[in-house]
């Protein structure tokens, strides 16, 4: 639902672009269509394909939706275009019309529920309405505040040395190991971390992404050479015959049992692609001994289990081919 | 045979030389037999669907006879290193032509010379 509120977006300063040509040039709008209807137009048009496997697995999951919903829906029906309207008035800025023109366009152009994506794509406008609103207020986060709140911490000289001799103790125990102070590791002795206001200064969601995005993009080659150095190291000799058949495993030089006897066999069409090619033999002519030369090539090729379509279909695309250069020669005679 | 011409492909990309004409005098087969021998295999692979279907169209009596000669013109044309009648399999560490083992692609002595120092597997010496 984001790229169709950016898409929206972008309508939106594509059609308040067309409004002021329209303003500049009002003579020329009794004559045609607006752009702006031009453009909603040709995005109801528009319909997303959606391939049937996944037109099944939507279907199935909003028929489950529709059951558990069907029970609400006949009380709800009614109040939601009351809520709307009172949710509506409640932001006090109502939306642009156009926007909502462009989202009840884009809507109609997806397969999915058109009441549904069209309040999630106003809901999400009113959103960036707001954030907007408040960043123009200054209602966001103020650093002064922020800092004012905090206070430096003053370390009181009796407690340093105790602080110092508690971190190693240099005691031997009885196997002749150290002795770990045996506490929760804090920081600060008189403040503990988690005690107080949060500031709110960071979201937890932003950094996860940053974090994702800076892994995708940037694979330095040393990035790749400590990968490398690290399975090298890690990578032990096999301590046992079955260790060692596992590795060989991995890198293919052992099959897998049970054998599987299509393995590496990545033959994707379906046995009626294989056998049935006289559509391919459309572009021939009908009749004559060319027509019965390629009857039988499509008979030989058919009972060929060895060759996969895309070479079975190259093969008598050269034959079309070469018949058409000797197209010349053949009418002489 | 695919194998040879990847090693082939190989070899040609590594000879970047300062000038095309010299040729690297230490390569990587045993002679230049075997070298002409690995260059008739992959051309035979490059030219292995273009031949079996001008052929298939010279070896059949439906077509005309006209036709027929015009394909016997084509692949007559084609180079005489992409047939696969020229490829002789040789020994693979002694480039032999004669005495040659398909399953080992080994000649009869170095086989001998393996075998009898126990390098290959499963081999045995035949007493009955």
């Amino acid at each position: 639902s984001t790229s169709s509120v950016l898409s929206s977006e972008r309508e939106e300063s594509t059609a308040s672009k067309d409004s002021t040509t329209e303003v500049a040039s009002k003579s020329q709008e009794g004559t045609a269509e607006t752009p702006k209807q031009k453009l909603l137009d040709i995005i109801g048009n528009m319909k997303v394909e959606v391939s049937y496997r996944k037109k099944l697995q939507q279907l199935k999951t909003r028929e489950i939706k529709k059951q558990a919903k069907n029970k609400l829906e006949g009380l709800d029906s009614e109040g939601a275009a009351l809520q709307r309207t009172t949710e509506d008035i409640q932001r006090g800025k109502p939306l642009n019309p156009e926007l909502v023109e462009a989202a009840s366009a884009v809507a109609s152009s997806l397969p999915f529920n058109k009441k549904q994506t069209e309040s999630e794509l106003l809901a999400q406008l009113r959103r960036h309405e707001e954030t907007t609103d408040k960043q123009k207020k200054g209602g966001t986060v103020n650093l002064r505040n922020v800092i004012s709140e905090m206070a430096v911490q003053r370390q009181s000289p009796s407690q340093r040395g105790a602080r110092l001799s508690s971190r190693i103790s240099l005691e031997l125990g009885e196997d002749g190991q150290r002795i770990k102070p045996e506490r929760s590791p804090e920081s600060f002795d008189s403040r503990s971390l988690r005690v107080g206001r949060r500031l709110n200064i960071f979201t937890k969601a932003s950094t996860e992404t940053e974090d994702a995005l800076k892994t995708v993009s940037s694979p330095t080659i040393w990035d790749l050479e400590f990968a490398k150095e690290i399975a090298a190291m890690t990578a032990q000799p096999p301590r046992n015959g079955f260790e060692e058949m596992i590795q060989w495993t991995k890198e293919g030089i052992l099959w897998e049992f049970p054998i599987d006897n299509e393995a590496g066999m990545e033959d994707d069409a379906e046995f009626h692609e294989h056998i049935f090619l006289e559509k391919h033999l459309e572009v021939f002519p009908k009749q004559g001994p060319i027509r019965h030369f390629m009857e039988l090539v499509i008979c030989g090729l058919s009972k060929n289990p060895y060759l996969t379509v895309k070479q079975k279909i190259e093969h008598i695309e050269w034959f079309h081919k070469y018949f058409e250069e000797k197209k010349e020669l053949l009418q002489e005679m | 045979m695919a194998a040879s011409a990847l090693a082939w492909a190989l070899r040609a990309a590594r000879q970047v030389l300062p000038s095309p004409f010299t040729r690297q005098v230490r390569g990587r087969y045993v002679d230049w037999r075997m070298l002409r021998d690995v260059k008739r295999r992959r051309l035979a692979y490059e030219y292995a669907d273009e031949r079996l279907r001008i052929n298939a169209i010279r070896k059949n009596t439906l077509l005309p006879k006209e036709l027929q000669e015009v394909a016997d013109k084509e692949i007559a044309n084609l180079p005489r290193d992409s047939c696969p009648v020229r490829i002789r399999n040789r020994c693979v560490l002694t480039s032999r032509p004669r005495g040659v083992k398909r399953r080992w692609r080994l000649s009869r002595i170095v086989f001998r010379h393996f075998a009898d120092h126990a390098e290959m597997s499963g081999i045995q010496r035949a007493m009955w």
